[in-house]
């Protein structure tokens, strides 16, 4: 919002406070001021010149050659500008504004010394409109005969202003804040300096029958009808205009100025209707029916609801209450007989209505702030007696029609001064108190210990509800800033065990650690095309009503589309990208009592590079080399007993065959999940062609692993006797499992087996068709002696017949 | 004996022209070897008259030990220029850069996050998770934000589809209300974590951002402790004592509301990031308001708090330098990889 200094000294004195210091005074007690600008700061470089004699140009019909005196007293014939004019309306005699060589007018548009049709200019008369203060360009701005030659315009016409610009956000809850008169009571009580008294008086009102209003509805809570006959859609007096455009209002004519300097003055929005338009039965306050329709006042045809409130006169919507007025009773240039309606309207109402039809006004603005509904009589009376001021004229042929079942919400607080102190923390002494709740308006008696406070009524009606409401009061006026730091006096106990938060710190850790990963952190709103690309579109998903990128509708179900999403954009520049992200994911399917969709707690990893080359030995690739990640994952944070198997539901993305979860208990949860990608979605991903890639992904579910058995962390002894270590290589046929291979090493070596790792997976044809040889290293240990080539031996005949039971058959050599 | 000392001196001769550990080693071989020439003067002495076997027998192991002595002189010799020569360094290039060893990294909102979480659990603050889909009660209603009250606006909220319960939390504050829910008082809680609202994405503005919430509940808090309080945490992000000042800030779930001020950690006359005015809006605090305290399942009258609002997202970019919030999340490697 805008608020003018000069405006605001027409209710306090501001001698002695520059607007720079009012600007931060504001804000540390009563609202963020995000800017302060001089008013049309051009017209303090244009001066008032006289035209002294104006000429015909010698060759142009159309332009007038002016000497202009710019220096007021003294001033010779020498002095004088010659300038060229292009305006029809330049005469000998008149006052104007004149840009002289060298100065920049809006558009930074430099004024130089020029030659007009063999004519030397020396600067320009302007008009409003090349000034930036009005429409006019008719003709130049012909000032006052009053004004001082030589004297900035500015000076001249005393409109010097600087424009505060209060952030709206800050004003929320202060529907008494959205007019100057409110500010200044601010200003009154920062500074103690009295608030001047506003005329509220009456004119004379004649004895006509009241004009008829009907209220139907409950969100109209009053409404207050004033006819006036007489009154000139004329322009406004130049003192108005310049308050007006200062807080950047447009100049209408003298009514709509009207009705909106008494709105910015006093923050009660009011509407003037043409009451011939009107229907003798007078105005009609009812909600809409279900798609009537409104065109207003901008020329918009609007469809309503029944939750709308509407202005009617007979059946006829003449405006959408507390919003804006409608086409058919506009006031037009001829009207002479006009309605002006006052009103409360219910802040509900208006703001649902403004928002279903996207309409918001700086009346729709205040009303749903919850204006006080004692505000409609002396908005009324404000603007009948300014505006018989303005045109005498006028006549206000009847009393007020003032209808409703408004209370005036003004109300008593008990204060304890003891509890002032105690919640800011300040030594602050009852009388400063009392002072500073005076100055802004509450009225103070003392009951027993504590104070009574009578809330004024523009407090009353949603801001001041409490007894801390007043502390706060007392806090910002006092300052905040005055206030010193206290330490608490509070027993620090250690925070609980944190599990969950020591887990993500782990898995983060050996992730960018050891496993050399790259965290992300991704969007929880997934694109429609990437769920497509990952076949995810038709799993239920929380969706998003009102998404700011329409493709944007999805809350995902897991961080995977993140990371195969950063893929697509990373792929390009890096052969290897390894990614992972700790975050959430949300599954509609499943809520809870109160609605709440399961939150799932997730790490995913992807790991891509280009293809392995073919000679490559058989654990070279991401999924592996990811299988293995997890796997050292799992044991580091000592899962216990955790096995791998074929994954026994498959997610969308991951290979259908392939897929591998890990689990402690096989009826339990599913602790990861590791798996190529789906070699379906690579095209989709863009990983084909020249970026055509090996990817593997794995998802771990955090919760899972909380819920987990964990291994006790003992020490184990170190071997007191060296091991043996034997190789053995097995052929076998294409489908016997490596997991049953490594049963049978388990049964023959007997407790002295050590270790068992895989080196080499081997296919050739020398094995025959349909064979494949594993080849493993076997590590034999006792914890009694050093074993022997015997042990060997002995260990490898009994490998070798067990083997025979599954097919296999040891390879020697 | 003449021809053993020809031998000798060939022998020796050759040791010593012998200019590396090979080259000795097969002079070694032809002399010394099981064929070498020694072998053969040895495979002549039973050919010999008895007589005279003893003699010519000492006379060759005098003539081996001879070459065995040459032979690891030289080799000491040799070994000695060895370790010399590997010791000048000669063909080292110190320019030389060293090969690229990779590494992971972690994200910048976490490591920010990890600080604050770290600097708040020494002073005796818990963490709290908190759903990033939340109810409606919890993000607005239960924090005295009741259905159409104007200070909705100002969330832009995204709406879930359904009933109009669900939404996208538009800050960290419900979790005030659940660790009111989860904690018996006193206590002290953060509540980092994501946040969203309805804006248009540009430099400045991301539609999905980071928040840490803070929350004191206690015995007869004041707003003389939230300043001490936001004094140390301040001290604990930047290392140093920052002037600050609180200013009236409404928001509905604390009475009063404060926007805190420091006075800009980046210049002292005025810069871009304080936009000349030497204060920077660090964040949102104030007392808990009593309707929310009673939401909690709490007396007003007998606990009170404070709680404060940190923009994660904005002090990872002052910390880092960053100029487009953007890059947070966009999962670039080349941004991703430099932290």
């Amino acid at each position: 919002m805008l608020i003018s200094y000069r405006w605001l000294q027409r209710h306090v004195d501001l001698s002695g406070i520059s607007p720079e210091q009012l600007c931060n005074d504001l804000t540390l007690s009563t609202a963020e001021v995000e800017g302060l600008e001089p008013f049309a700061p051009q017209l303090t470089d244009v001066v008032v010149g006289h035209v002294v004699t104006r000429e015909k140009h010698p060759d142009a019909d159309s332009l007038s050659v002016c000497r202009v005196d710019v220096q007021g007293e003294q001033t010779t014939e020498s002095d004088l500008l010659t300038i060229v004019c292009g305006a029809p309306n330049v005469e000998a005699g008149q006052k104007v504004a004149v840009a002289t060589v060298g100065t920049v007018l809006p558009g930074d548009f430099k004024i130089k010394k020029s030659k007009i049709r063999g004519v030397a200019s020396f600067g320009m008369i302007c008009s409003a409109r090349e000034l930036g203060i009005g429409e006019d360009h008719d003709g130049i701005w012909v000032l006052p005969d009053s004004a001082p030659v030589g004297q900035t315009v500015a000076k001249a016409l005393e409109i010097d202003d600087s424009v505060i610009e209060i952030d709206n956000k800050s004003l929320t809850h202060r529907p008494d804040l959205w007019g100057h008169r409110g500010i200044a009571g601010e200003v009154a009580a920062i500074y103690g300096r009295p608030l001047k008294p506003l005329s509220l008086d009456w004119p004379e009102l004649g004895q006509e029958a009241p004009f008829p209003v009907h209220i139907d509805s409950t969100a109209c809570s009053r409404y207050l009808a004033l006819p006036i006959d007489g009154a000139v859609a004329e322009p406004s007096p130049a003192w108005l205009q310049w308050l007006l455009l200062a807080v950047d209002q447009r100049p209408i004519d003298c009514i709509v100025d009207l009705s909106n300097f008494v709105m910015l003055d006093l923050g009660q929005p009011n509407h003037t209707f043409d009451r011939n338009v009107l229907a003798p039965e007078g105005i009609h306050v009812r909600m809409a029916r279900s798609e009537e329709t409104l065109q207003t006042l901008d020329g918009e045809e609007r469809t309503l609801t029944e939750n709308d409130l509407l202005i009617c006169t007979g059946e006829k919507p003449v405006a959408l209450a507390g919003i804006m007025g409608g086409e058919s009773s506009k006031v037009g240039d001829d009207t002479r007989s006009l309605l002006l309606e006052v009103a409360s309207f219910d802040a509900v109402t208006v703001r649902r209505t403004s928002a279903h039809l996207s309409l918001r006004t700086d009346s729709s603005t205040r009303f749903e702030k919850s204006l006080s509904p004692t505000l409609p009589d002396q908005a009324a009376a404000y603007f009948a007696r300014l505006l018989s001021e303005l045109q005498p004229n006028v006549r206000f042929p009847s009393p007020t029609t003032d209808l409703g079942d408004w209370q005036d919400p003004a109300f008593t607080l008990a204060l304890r001064p003891e509890r002032v102190r105690a919640d800011l923390g300040a030594k602050i002494p009852d009388s400063e108190i009392i002072s500073i709740l005076e100055r802004l308006g509450f009225e103070i008696s003392h009951e027993g210990d504590s104070l009574k406070v009578s809330v004024p009524s523009a407090r009353a009606t949603k801001d001041i509800r409490i007894e801390r409401d007043l502390i706060e009061e007392v806090g910002r006026i006092h300052r905040y800033d005055s206030i010193a730091e206290e330490n608490m006096l509070a027993s620090v106990k250690p925070p609980p065990h944190d599990e969950r938060r020591l887990l993500v710190r782990a898995i983060q850790d050996a992730l960018a650690g050891g496993a050399r990963f790259n965290e992300t952190v991704g969007y929880t709103f997934i694109d429609d095309a990437l769920l497509e690309k990952l076949a995810m579109q038709d799993l239920p998903h929380v969706q998003i009503q009102n998404p700011v990128i329409q493709a944007e509708t999805h809350v995902r179900r897991t961080v995977i589309p993140n990371l195969l999403g950063a893929l697509e954009t990373n792929r390009r520049l890096h052969e290897e990208i390894r990614l992972f992200e700790v975050g959430k994911g949300y599954l509609p399917e499943k809520t809870n009592e109160r609605g709440e969709p399961t939150e799932l707690h997730l790490a995913g990893l992807v790991w891509a590079s280009p293809p392995p080359l073919a000679k490559a030995s058989f654990n070279e690739n991401r999924f592996s080399q990811l299988h293995g990640v997890v796997h050292t994952l799992l044991n580091q944070l000592k899962v216990k007993d955790f096995v791998w198997r074929s994954a026994a539901s498959v997610p969308s993305w991951a290979h259908p065959a392939k897929a591998l979860e890990a689990v402690c208990d096989p009826e339990g949860e599913v602790l990861a999940v590791v798996a190529p990608l789906d070699p379906g979605l690579n095209a989709g991903l863009g990983l084909d062609g020249d970026l055509s890639s090996d990817v593997a992904i794995a998802e771990i579910s955090l919760d899972a692993l909380l819920a987990a058995p964990h291994r006790a962390s003992h020490y184990q002894a170190v071997p007191k006797y060296p091991g043996i270590k034997v190789d053995v290589a097995i052929s076998l046929a294409e489908d016997t499992s490596a997991q049953s291979v490594e049963e049978v090493i388990q049964q023959a070596a007997k407790a002295q087996l050590a270790g068992v790792e895989l080196f080499d997976v081997y296919r050739g044809e020398n094995l025959g068709e349909g064979r494949k040889s594993l080849a493993y290293h076997v590590l034999l240990q006792s914890e009694n002696k050093t074993l022997s080539d015997k042990d060997e031996q002995k260990f490898l005949r009994r490998f070798e017949k067990m083997i025979e039971g599954i097919g296999g058959e040891l390879r020697k050599g | 004996m003449s021809d053993h000392t020809a031998l000798l001196a060939q022998a020796q001769e050759q040791v010593q022209a012998s200019d590396s550990l090979d080259a000795l080693k097969g002079i070694e071989r032809e002399y010394l070897g099981k064929e070498g020439r020694l072998a053969e003067l040895l495979a002549q002495i039973p050919t010999l008259p008895q007589d005279e076997r003893p003699t010519a027998g000492r006379e060759a192991n005098r003539l081996k030990q001879a070459i065995v002595e040459a032979v690891e002189v030289k080799r000491a010799e040799l070994a000695e220029a060895g370790i010399a020569a590997e010791r000048s360094g000669d063909g080292f290039d110190p320019t030389l850069p060293p090969p690229r060893t990779e590494r992971g990294s972690l994200h910048p909102i976490t490591q920010v996050t990890r600080e604050l979480e770290d600097l708040f659990q020494s002073m005796g603050y818990s963490v709290l998770d908190g759903p990033e889909v939340e109810l409606d009660y919890y993000n607005f209603e239960a924090l005295n934000v009741p259905a159409d009250h104007p200070a909705r606006d100002s969330h832009d909220t995204f709406f879930c589809e359904g009933d109009g319960h669900l939404l996208m939390r538009t800050h960290t504050s419900p979790s005030q209300i659940r660790a009111m829910e989860s904690f018996e008082p006193p206590f002290r809680v953060i509540a980092p974590g994501k946040c969203f609202r309805h804006e248009t994405t540009d430099a400045s503005h991301d539609h999905t951002f980071h928040q840490m919430e803070g929350l004191v509940v206690d015995r007869e808090i004041s707003v003389a402790h939230l300043i001490g309080a936001m004094k140390t945490l301040l001290r604990g992000i930047f290392h140093r004592d920052l002037e600050i000042r609180l200013r009236p800030g409404f928001f509905p779930f604390v009475e009063p509301g404060f926007e805190l001020d420091a006075r800009c950690p980046f210049c002292e006359n005025g810069c871009s990031v304080c936009k000349k005015t030497t204060w920077i809006e660090l964040l949102p605090c104030g007392l808990v308001h009593p309707n929310v305290l009673r939401a909690g399942g709490l007396d007003p009258e007998e606990w009170g708090g404070f709680a404060f609002g940190l923009g994660l997202s904005r002090l990872v970019m002052l910390r880092h330098d960053i100029d487009d919030v953007r890059h947070l999340l966009a999962n670039d490697v080349r941004f991703l990889e430099q932290f």
